[in-house]
């Protein structure tokens, strides 16, 4: 409003203010406008700068992204690696798991195995602790066992048993020749034979080497245990044929019965222990019952087997000696050395007392060496005393037969007394020469190569293969007094002895007849052409002394 | 217990009784099937002692399972016992089969339960022939 009132004096100041207020405008906006430049170019300034601190947190920015962006792909490789890691710490852990899985499985298969073994074993050793070995049968433990549950309910039902005890005869002489291999085999084949003779109620038991036991708890009386003893010799008597031998074995049976036998199991088996014994002294291949004064005999046998064990170191053995004739020249051709024992309290015991017990017993070996090497020193003993040579004979048993020292044996005592083999005979019997014909030939020839004579005993009284007779070394055939003894008055051992000459002389053997007790039955046997004689007849078994002083008197022997 | 034995029995009966054919091939696959599932949890040694055990048993009742070797090696393994199958009539393969996987089975079950045992023949051979059994173990 001022402007306005001072608009004519003012015209020209007018223009020159406005002029000057151009000019001042024009430097007003020169210098508004040199402001606004310098302000523009501060704003540009600013804004560069403002720019540049963009850019410049723009760059930070990215290099943050770009350090997140590292950070996200460090992290994702660490959950990779992390990854990895469990995965791979999985599979080790799923290998241990397995390996684990598979030691237990293993272990406790083993373990399983372990326990059933250990359970197998314990079956076998309580088998083994009740039954033999050899043939598989009950063995003494378990009979024992057996018999008295079995008198027990037979106490209880008022019924009888019976108990069989079972020897084999003669089993040492196989098991000593041919050896344990075939004792051995022999034993199994017999227990078969034995289990095949008793009824599935009955025990078979294996006692011990060769004895056997059965126990028949259902019997009605005592034939029942009869019929079952005769069943098993009829199955023995078979032939046994154990690798290239046929072998022959036989039983000997003692039997004692509930309750009029004995009372326990221990009693029951002594007393059949006891019969068995019996019925060897009866022969062997039989059975016999217990009867009660079989004790006393039990007893004394017992005695005998006790002193005859101290009978050889204290000399109380002597030999006899019976003369062997020629029945023609009635000469004094040898004679049988045959052994007695001066028994301290029994008195002078002849061979049949005592030598099958020292055959059971083993004591025969020894015996036998003492009997050879007495009679061929006192055979030598005459000879150096200017006495005739004679031959002298021992009796062979079929135990001393089948050792394996035989042979050495007998050179030895030849060796040792100085007598020449040629004066020496060995009688055999023909049960040993028969038991293994094979291995028996070639001792028979060691024996005849060496000059030594050979005579069959007892002849007639076993079983001889005709084959063998003449293929065997044999000198000469003896014929048994059982049949001698009756021949004059029964006419088939009459028969049998004219037979038996006959047979010797076709075979060109000697024969001789023993026991000759008559001057008839001499007459007899020198009609039959029989060669020699040997009895009481002729002259009884004498000493050594004795025989010597009659060599000396005269060599014929004129009968009494 | 008892059932599940006898469940077990039957799912190997079942199986056994799929193969009409008496093919010696797929009898052997039975086995190849479980051998692979049973490695992968105890190991070839596991899996052979049980195996070289129940031969053993097995031979009790058929002697000629078996008996040409003991080779440890997988596949020949089988391959012996394809040959013993097949040198026998195909019923007594069959039968034969059958008793050594009840065998095999039985021991199994006795280490690791009649459950885990049966989960193992089921993922072995497929729920084909026992998916009634599966579901009475379900039940139980």
């Amino acid at each position: 409003m001022d402007n306005d009132s001072n608009d004519g004096a003012s015209g020209i100041g007018d223009l020159h203010q406005l002029d000057a207020s151009n000019q001042h405008k024009a430097k007003l906006a020169t210098v508004l406008n040199d402001n606004g430049a310098l302000l523009s170019r501060e704003k540009l300034v600013t804004a560069r700068e403002d720019t540049a601190h963009m850019r410049e947190n723009a760059a930070g920015l990215r290099e943050e992204a770009a350090q997140l962006r590292e950070g996200t792909a460090t992290s994702r490789e660490q959950e990779i690696r992390a990854a990895e890691t469990i995965q791979s710490a999985s599979d080790d852990q799923m290998i241990k798991l397995q390996q684990a899985n598979a030691h237990l499985v293993v272990a406790t298969i083993e373990a399983h195995k372990l326990a059933e073994q250990i359970e197998a074993t314990k079956v076998q050793l309580d088998h083994l602790a009740h039954h033999d070995v050899l043939t598989g049968l009950p063995n003494r433990t378990l009979l024992q066992d057996r018999l008295s549950q079995a008198i027990e309910a037979a106490c209880r039902q008022g019924r009888q048993l019976a108990v069989m005890y079972m020897d084999l005869d003669q089993f040492k002489h196989i098991n000593d020749s041919l050896g344990h291999a075939v004792g051995d085999k022999l034993l199994q084949s017999v227990a078969q034979r034995l289990m095949d003779c008793a009824r599935h109620s009955d025990t078979i038991s294996r006692q011990g080497g060769d004895e056997f036991m059965a126990l028949l708890p259902y019997i009605e009386n005592a034939q029942g245990a009869a019929l079952c003893a005769r069943k098993m010799l009829a199955a023995l008597a078979l032939p046994h044929r154990i690798d290239q031998h046929e072998l022959h074995i036989s039983v000997s049976i003692g039997i004692s019965i509930y309750p009029d036998d004995g009372r326990n199991a221990e009693t029951q088996i002594k007393n059949a222990d006891t019969a068995m014994y019996h019925a060897k002294e009866s022969g062997r291949n039989n059975y016999k019952f217990f009867k009660q004064d079989m004790n006393d005999r039990a007893v004394q046998r017992q005695s005998i087997e006790v002193s005859l064990r101290r009978a050889l170191e204290r000399q109380e053995f002597v030999l006899h000696y019976q003369p062997k004739i020629n029945l023609k020249s009635s000469a004094i051709i040898g004679v049988e050395a045959l052994i007695r024992w001066q028994h301290p309290e029994q008195g002078l015991l002849l061979p049949e007392q005592f030598i099958s017990i020292a055959e059971d017993c083993g004591l025969i070996l020894p015996i036998g060496r003492w009997v050879l090497r007495e009679a061929c020193f006192h055979a030598r003993s005459w000879q150096q005393a200017g006495l005739p040579p004679i031959i002298v004979a021992a009796n062979i048993s079929a135990l001393e037969f089948r050792n394996k020292d035989f042979l050495n044996n007998i050179l030895e005592v030849l060796e040792e007394t100085g007598l020449e083999p040629r004066y020496l005979e060995l009688e055999l019997t023909e049960s040993i020469l028969m038991q293994d014909a094979g291995s028996t030939d070639s001792m028979l020839h060691a024996l005849a190569d060496l000059g030594i004579k050979l005579a069959i005993d007892d002849f007639g009284t076993g079983y001889s293969s005709l084959s063998y007779l003449r293929k065997f070394p044999i000198n000469t055939l003896k014929i048994d007094q059982s049949f001698v003894n009756n021949m004059c008055s029964n006419p088939d051992d009459a028969a049998i002895v004219s037979a038996v000459i006959n047979m010797g002389k076709s075979l060109k053997l000697c024969v001789i007849a023993e026991g000759i007790e008559s001057s008839e039955q001499a007459a007899f046997l020198l009609v039959q052409h029989c060669d020699e004689g040997q009895g009481n007849y002729f002259g009884s078994p004498m000493e050594a002394g004795a025989l010597a002083t009659l060599l000396q008197v005269s060599v014929t022997l004129i009968p009494n | 217990m008892e059932t599940n034995h006898l469940q077990r029995h039957n799912i190997i009966k079942n199986r056994i009784a799929m193969n009409p054919d008496e093919d010696v091939d797929s009898a052997l696959k039975l086995w190849e099937q479980m051998a692979t599932e049973i490695i992968s949890i105890v190991g070839e040694s596991g899996f052979n002692s049980l195996y070289s055990r129940s031969i053993f048993l097995t031979q009790s009742t058929f002697p000629w399972v078996g008996a040409r070797s003991k080779s440890q090696i997988t596949e020949q393994r089988f391959a012996e016992l394809k040959m013993d199958f097949e040198e026998q009539t195909p019923a007594q393969a069959r039968e034969a089969n059958c008793l050594l996987l009840i065998t095999f089975t039985d021991i199994l079950a006795s280490l690791i339960g009649e459950q885990l045992t049966t989960t193992i023949l089921n993922s072995a051979w497929g729920n084909n022939a026992s998916g009634k059994t599966s579901k009475e173990f379900k039940n139980e």
